[in-house]
């Protein structure tokens, strides 16, 4: 690290993070350095910071290899739009400098691919909905583009889906050329009951030769919308960010205000939160087992699957009021004392227990599933690393990378785990990994139900000071999840920055699927089961 | 344990009305509009073994040109816009339109945001809205018989 502290204009300490200002001259020496050399790229973004300083800031994210600390590269861009590209040296960069470029309009020098990623031909160029002063009658263009008349009359049917279909559309897609090769477009609208997304697939036969999704369909403008509400209140957009994940990532949200506004959780909030991060994987994960059956035509499985996932979605609606979690954290806390229902908690998990355990003897006997799994869309660990996947995903290519160990946080450092990772980076090791995860959750959940804790549900919230920033994080069954909160002079959010663990895994997804077939194109999306909405935001 | 006896007294009546209005079989698309996911997955639970409805002719299908009922979900992001309309054109009428979800109404937690339209009704013409965030699968199945029994009012006014 004292090569990073030599060329540094600046260096901050705040808790485990420390905020190391640099020059764009040394910006890209110091991330490769990090990267290579001290830890692992989580996360980059971009503030409009020119109302404090003038500037725009580019912020890298890393966490440091063998401890609890995060280093964060800043570069401040005065009177410049444009910086040193990291994708060359750091192909994980890719989709953040995309992103940044997107909505903050800052060109990433040198970038090889800077085509539009999250707004599409809906939103025209040159308007950068995350910058300070986009206002909102630059909202309007959309309508005005829309929602012409006659489109808007649903009855002048042949009229109108000859103008829809004639749409203008600036998006490029890679092209493959060659004897024998054809495109399949899917999507947006799907044909199962999943989110939209465009997947552009070039085939030979049979064989994906090229895969090229476009996502962001269901950009929401999350980010933004964010600083529009008052950090208590940002708890529920937070849930609301990806659907199965909403307690890990409002726990995330929680976790980065407190951390910023110095806000000591009790005990008993931190068994509480630790629990029901425990109970979403749980479902998750025994969901995505079941669901990986649906992939390979094994009703049974998936239809057991099912059910077991089911009376986990029942319990969470009696502890929480939610099936989904929803309305369990606020800053500060939680609302509900889950503890108290222990014997439900105890009695569904020993059904479900059960269940599990045939469903997975039922799954590893019948040799014509696990047949379709194994050597199926394979991410090689040295491809995982390069394109810094996190999470399920991550372990099953043999990258040892869990943020309940990386950096405890709630009671994570009191509990005995071992993250579980797997060699192969196939559909099968993503599914054994998902089976070892659930097994860890029931026996944590076991663990925490042993002893009681003290203290109230909530503690009170704090005054936030001006221009304070704190980072927050957790695991959820996807993978890590970031948020980066900062305070505005009124105390309330000036910019939050989520990072969902489905932004770092879905551009690993072509490379899994290259060379497979394109029937198991489903089996190889459902093994990484990534959000749409949580890309997206 | 699963389903409380209340919630199965809706099943008698869902039955009927789509046997009556649908010839037994009521076909349905979902839509993800930009919903955070959550309303998908409570679509899906509706076919497990649970839930289970096919029994009454209920089903999800693949293409809106099989469809008598779009389920639509999520405050319709701008960039699915485009999508749904064309979504909602390809659906043969007379067609239904079932927005599902708070945000479906006038885009619940996300409404002002810039990237949303603010709710379905601004997109395509919506005939019922089911609200939760999510409603679970049980409501949306009680939404379900109440549409049912709002068509058979208007089938019997139309006979008289």
């Amino acid at each position: 690290m004292e090569r990073v502290y030599k060329k540094a204009v600046g260096v901050k300490k705040f808790l485990n993070e420390e905020y190391i200002e640099v020059g764009a001259d040394d910006f890209r020496d110091i991330c490769t350095y990090l990267e290579k050399k001290q830890g692992a790229f989580r996360l980059m973004f971009a503030a409009d910071e020119r109302r404090i300083d003038g500037t725009f800031k580019i912020y890298v994210v890393f966490s440091i290899h063998g401890k609890d600390a995060f280093a964060v590269i800043v570069l401040p861009l005065k009177d410049a739009l444009f910086y040193p590209s990291l994708t060359v040296n750091i192909p994980a960069a890719h989709w953040y400098e995309r992103e940044i470029k997107d909505l903050f309009g800052l060109t990433a020098e040198r970038h090889p691919d800077l085509r539009r990623l999250v707004l599409h031909d809906a939103f025209p160029a040159e308007v950068y909905p995350l910058r300070k002063d986009h206002c909102f009658k630059e909202r309007e263009w959309v309508r005005e583009k829309i929602e012409d008349k006659k489109i808007r009359s649903y009855e002048d049917k042949k009229d109108t889906t000859s103008q829809l279909l004639s749409f203008p559309t600036s998006y490029s897609f890679m092209q493959v050329e060659g004897e024998g090769i054809y495109e399949i477009p899917v999507g947006p609208v799907h044909a199962g009951i999943i989110e939209p997304g465009h997947f552009r697939f070039s085939a030979v036969g049979e064989t994906i030769f090229f895969l090229e999704p476009r996502l962001f369909y269901t950009h929401k403008g999350t980010e933004k919308h964010f600083e529009g509400m008052s950090f208590s209140e940002g708890v529920k957009l937070a849930e609301r960010v990806s659907g199965t994940s909403s307690f890990s990532h409002a726990t995330a949200y929680c976790l980065a205000v407190e951390r910023m506004s110095g806000i000591e959780i009790t005990e008993k909030a931190k068994a509480v939160r630790t629990l029901l991060l425990e109970l979403e994987r749980l479902y998750n994960n025994i969901g995505d087992i079941g669901n990986m059956c649906a992939g390979t035509g094994l009703a049974v499985g998936y239809a057991l699957g099912a059910v077991t996932k089911e009376k986990l979605m029942q319990l969470n609606d009696r502890l929480t009021g939610s099936r989904y979690l929803r309305g369990a954290n606020v800053i500060g806390g939680v609302t509900k004392d889950v503890f108290q229902q222990a014997d439900d908690i105890l009695n569904t998990l020993d059904i479900v227990t059960k269940e599990y355990k045939s469903l997975m003897k039922l799954l590893l006997g019948t040799i014509s599933h696990v047949e379709r799994l194994e050597n199926t869309g394979r991410l090689s660990k040295e491809l995982a690393q390069k394109l810094g996947v996190t999470g399920v995903v991550a372990r099953a290519s043999g990258i040892n990378d869990d943020i309940r160990k990386a950096h405890p946080h709630l009671l994570y450092d009191r509990l005995y785990f071992e993250p579980h990772t797997s060699v192969r980076g196939d559909v099968f090791a993503r599914m054994t990994v998902r089976a070892a995860e659930v097994e860890c959750s029931i026996s944590m959940i076991d663990t925490l139900m042993e002893s009681g804790y003290k203290g109230e549900l909530a503690t009170a919230v704090k005054d936030i000071r001006p221009y304070s920033h704190a980072l927050g994080y957790t695991e959820t069954p996807r993978g890590s999840v970031f948020y980066w909160v900062m305070s505005d002079e009124k105390g309330r959010p000036m910019r939050v920055k989520l990072r969902s663990p489905s932004f770092c895994n879905w551009p690993a997804v072509p490379f899994a699927v290259h060379g497979n077939i394109v029937p198991d194109f489903p089996l190889c999306n459902k093994s990484f089961n990534l959000s749409y909405s949580g890309c997206d935001m | 344990m699963i389903i409380s006896p209340e919630d199965k007294a809706h099943f008698v009546d869902l039955q009927k009305g789509i046997d009556s209005i649908f010839g037994r079989s009521l076909r349905i698309r979902q839509v993800d509009a930009g919903s955070c996911n959550a309303c998908e997955w409570e679509c899906t639970a509706l076919t497990n073994p649970v839930y289970d409805i096919q029994r009454f002719g209920l089903d999800f299908v693949a293409s809106p040109r099989h469809a008598d009922m779009l389920l639509v979900t999520g405050p319709v992001s701008k960039q699915m816009e485009l999508a749904l309309r064309k979504t909602y054109l390809a659906t043969p009428g007379p067609r239904i339109v079932l927005a599902c979800g708070d945000c479906t109404v006038d885009g619940g937690v996300y409404k002002g945001s810039y990237a949303v339209t603010n709710g379905v009704a601004n997109v395509i013409p919506v005939d019922f809205y089911i609200p939760g965030c999510p409603p679970s699968p049980m409501r949306i199945l009680t939404g379900i018989r109440k549409l049912l029994a709002v068509l058979i009012g208007k089938q019997a006014g139309e006979m008289m």
